[in-house]
């Protein structure tokens, strides 16, 4: 995958484990709280519309990637996601949740600002974050 | 008040009553003036009583004044008393009032204090209220902009895609996807461009597929796409990604070598080439045969320029179609003069057809144990109007090119089954005139019909006539070929395989076809009986041909030495220089009458 200078790229790849059992079930408790964050601000139309644009994109290098529409209930709308993720690797799946992640923050970040989607994901992953940090700073 | 005592006196009969009709005073007597005196001491006394009562009454008033003026002061003292009461009322008063106004100032107060905050949190409510409205209204203008943008974005792309679509389409064949013409051109512009600044060579290649035109006329064109788009995907396979191979249109195809070393590079290159189309190409259930004739020219020998490059290598391709096809050739300077020639020849047999200047020879087959002619080959002769007598050689290929062959072969078609008919009508022994059927020809749809109605037309009973056809023809698509050579054989037309063994290496035909005659092939016939292997491959031919019950006809005879080995060999008939060449239809008319002469037929 393409390494990127930009801090929202950086902060994606530092919440992606390198490799874990539960591959799927982390990339869709990031989606969660990204969704509730960017429903906060776009509605879940924006949101939607954003995340079926980024599925999209990152089918040209994923293709199994989940291409049905997302169901009506909020509650369900990552359910396809989580199933394609759980049908590949977990190496797999993480990476392509990497890049999905980077594909939907490029768009959003095209749309409103580097700056502001960058608060979006401290708002939606503060905790990560934060503990990233303290994880670096223990490592330094 | 009422007088009541002191004296009696009475008012009843009182004559000084002062009225208007009483004497006047100086005139009344003594008594009267002592009765007036006593009156007048009554009045007095009565006045006196009357101020005696007044001043009682007055006392009595004043002292019913004093007890009303105690009874005042009293009043007067009771009423400080009670003002103090009533002040002390008042004060108490007051202290309620105040008590009351204080609490009631505390309890408006606090109401006003509730009324406040009970203000402030129905406005904070109410200005919940609208921050909700204002959020919600936020995210949905927030939810059609990034959905518009996002339309937007997919719709430039949209237009990107078409867009590089069209620019794909205006530089790319929509059959095979390969670079058109256009794209060529310009990559040839610009490999000679940076040819020459290096000083280095480049190729092109032109290449046009043999007999396409039999297999799109005779299969569909259908089948004619598929086909091209198969040959497009392996010419493909056999280049490197900086060359350049694209479809010229039809069935011509263009390579580019940008960089080359050595014409040798080429030349292997051609070969791969054609080795990857010599396997059959399975389309549609067939297993299609075509191979392709390469012309190849250099830069900067052949061609300074993308133009004169094509050209050059057009000619080479050309030359290599006339020394047999499925083969490649570099562009030599003589070439032009070839080409230019070519392009004569193509001019002059349309006006040949047009002025009727081909004629017929006729070479005899005979039967080569009784000697006695059976046959006719009719060979078509172009009678040039400068150049003379012009061999088939030399213009029946580019009539096969050009598609001239077919109106070409009708006329010959036509002239033979009326001179057999008109030897017939002369009274010469009968015979059967065969005439050479072109895949072209034998693709069109109204082939069997135009056949008929020649036969028709010229009186000439079917089983005088015989058609021959190269397995190459026979090849093209086995069901409809097979329909249409029952057709044939059912009218009684005989059919004969020409060039026998020198086409198609499958032999299932001759039992699945109704063929009745091989010929075989003059250039086995023509090293026999010296070269052992073609002994032994004639041999072969005649023994199988026997074998399926068909008549075998050796082809080029020549020599008395490869006449007896054919006889030995129990060939039925021969044909060649031998018995007779191919010669007008009187002389043969004459030869008819004389049959072959016996020192010929003695061995």
């Amino acid at each position: 995958m393409e390494t990127s200078n930009l801090v929202r790229h950086t902060i994606i790849q530092s919440l992606i484990p390198q490799s874990t059992e539960k591959a799927a079930g982390v990339a869709i408790d990031l989606w969660e709280r990204l969704a509730a964050q960017i429903n906060s601000i776009v509605g879940e139309g924006g949101f939607n519309s954003l995340y079926a644009r980024s599925l999209f994109l990152a089918q040209s290098t994923f293709p199994w990637l989940a291409a049905g529409p997302s169901p009506p209930q909020t509650d369900q709308r990552f359910t396809e996601l989580k199933m394609s993720f759980e049908g590949q690797t977990p190496a797999l799946a993480l990476e392509a949740n990497c890049l999905l992640l980077i594909t939907f923050t490029d768009i959003l970040a095209s749309l409103i600002g580097e700056s502001l989607t960058t608060r979006i994901l401290h708002s939606a992953w503060g905790d990560e974050i934060s503990n990233m940090a303290g994880m670096e700073l223990k490592n330094e | 008040m009422k007088k009541t005592g002191n004296g009696g006196a009475s008012d009843a009969h009182d004559p000084l009553q002062p009225d208007g009709s009483g004497p006047h005073k100086d005139s009344l007597p003594a008594e009267l003036e002592n009765a007036i005196a006593y009156k007048e001491n009554a009045v007095i006394d009565a006045e006196t009583a009357i101020l005696s009562r007044e001043k009682l009454t007055t006392a009595r008033e004043e002292a019913v004044h004093l007890r009303e003026n105690a009874s005042t002061l009293r009043e007067y003292s009771v009423y400080p008393r009670e003002k103090a009461v009533q002040a002390r009322e008042d004060i108490a008063h007051l202290r309620e009032t105040a008590v009351q106004v204080a609490r009631e100032v505390d309890a408006h107060g606090r109401e006003v204090a509730a009324t406040s905050r009970g203000r402030e949190i129905h406005a904070a409510e109410r200005l919940q209220a609208v921050s909700d409205d204002h959020l919600s209204m936020l995210q949905e203008a927030n939810a059609h902009l990034v959905i518009a943008t996002i339309e937007a974005q997919k719709m430039a792309e949209q237009v990107q895609v078409a867009k590089e679509h069209l620019a794909h389409l205006a530089h790319h064949d929509i059959l095979t996807a390969l670079p058109n013409r256009l794209l060529l051109q310009d990559r040839l512009g610009q490999a000679i461009e940076l040819a020459r600044r290096h000083g280095r060579q480049l190729s092109v290649m032109f290449m046009d597929l043999d007999r396409f035109k039999y297999i799109n006329d005779s299969l569909g064109h259908a089948m004619g796409d598929q086909l091209l788009q198969s040959v497009a995907r392996r010419l493909r396979d056999c280049v490197r990604r900086s060359d350049t191979i694209s479809r010229q249109g039809g069935d011509e195809f263009m390579l580019l070598l940008p960089t080359i070393k050595h014409a040798e590079d080429v030349a292997l290159c051609a070969q791969k080439m054609l080795a990857a189309l010599a396997l059959p190409h399975r389309i549609g259930g067939h297993d299609l045969h075509i191979s392709v004739s390469i012309g190849i020219s250099i830069y900067p020998r052949d061609g300074q320029d993308g133009e004169t490059l094509i050209k050059s290598a057009d000619t080479a391709m050309y030359y290599a179609k006339e020394n047999g096809r499925n083969t490649y050739k570099f562009f030599e300077p003589a070439m032009n003069a070839r080409a230019i020639q070519r392009h004569s020849i193509e001019d002059g047999l349309r006006r040949a057809l047009e002025r009727q200047d081909f004629v017929l020879h006729y070479q005899p087959k005979i039967n080569l144990h009784s000697g006695v002619i059976v046959g006719a080959e009719a060979l078509i002769r172009w009678q040039h109007p400068k150049r003379g007598l012009v061999q088939p050689g030399q213009f029946v290929p580019i009539a096969e090119d050009s598609g001239l062959i077919l109106p070409m072969g009708r006329w010959m078609l036509r002239e033979a089954c009326l001179q057999a008919r008109a030897w017939l009508q002369a009274g010469l022994p009968p015979i059967s005139v065969a005439v050479n059927i072109s895949a072209l020809e034998f693709g069109a749809r109204d082939f069997l019909k135009n056949i008929r109605a020649t036969l028709e037309d010229t009186g000439l009973e079917p089983h005088c006539l015989e058609l021959e056809l190269t397995e190459s023809v026979l090849m093209q698509d086995a069901e409809p070929t097979n329909t249409l050579l029952k057709a044939l054989s059912e009218l009684g037309i005989k059919l004969a395989i020409d060039d026998f063994g020198t086409g198609y290496s499958s032999l299932s035909y001759l039992r699945q076809f109704p063929i009745h005659t091989l010929k075989i092939d003059q250039s086995f016939v023509s090293r026999i009986p010296g070269n052992t292997d073609d002994a032994t491959l004639v041999s072969a031919m005649i023994h199988m041909g026997k074998c399926l019950k068909l008549r075998v006809v050796a082809k080029g005879v020549e020599t008395p030495e490869q006449y007896a080995f054919l006889l030995a060999q129990q060939c039925d008939e021969g044909q060649g220089y031998y018995f007779g060449r191919p010669m007008v239809a009187e002389a043969f008319a004459v030869l008819l009458q004389t049959g072959i002469l016996p020192t010929i037929l003695r061995i």
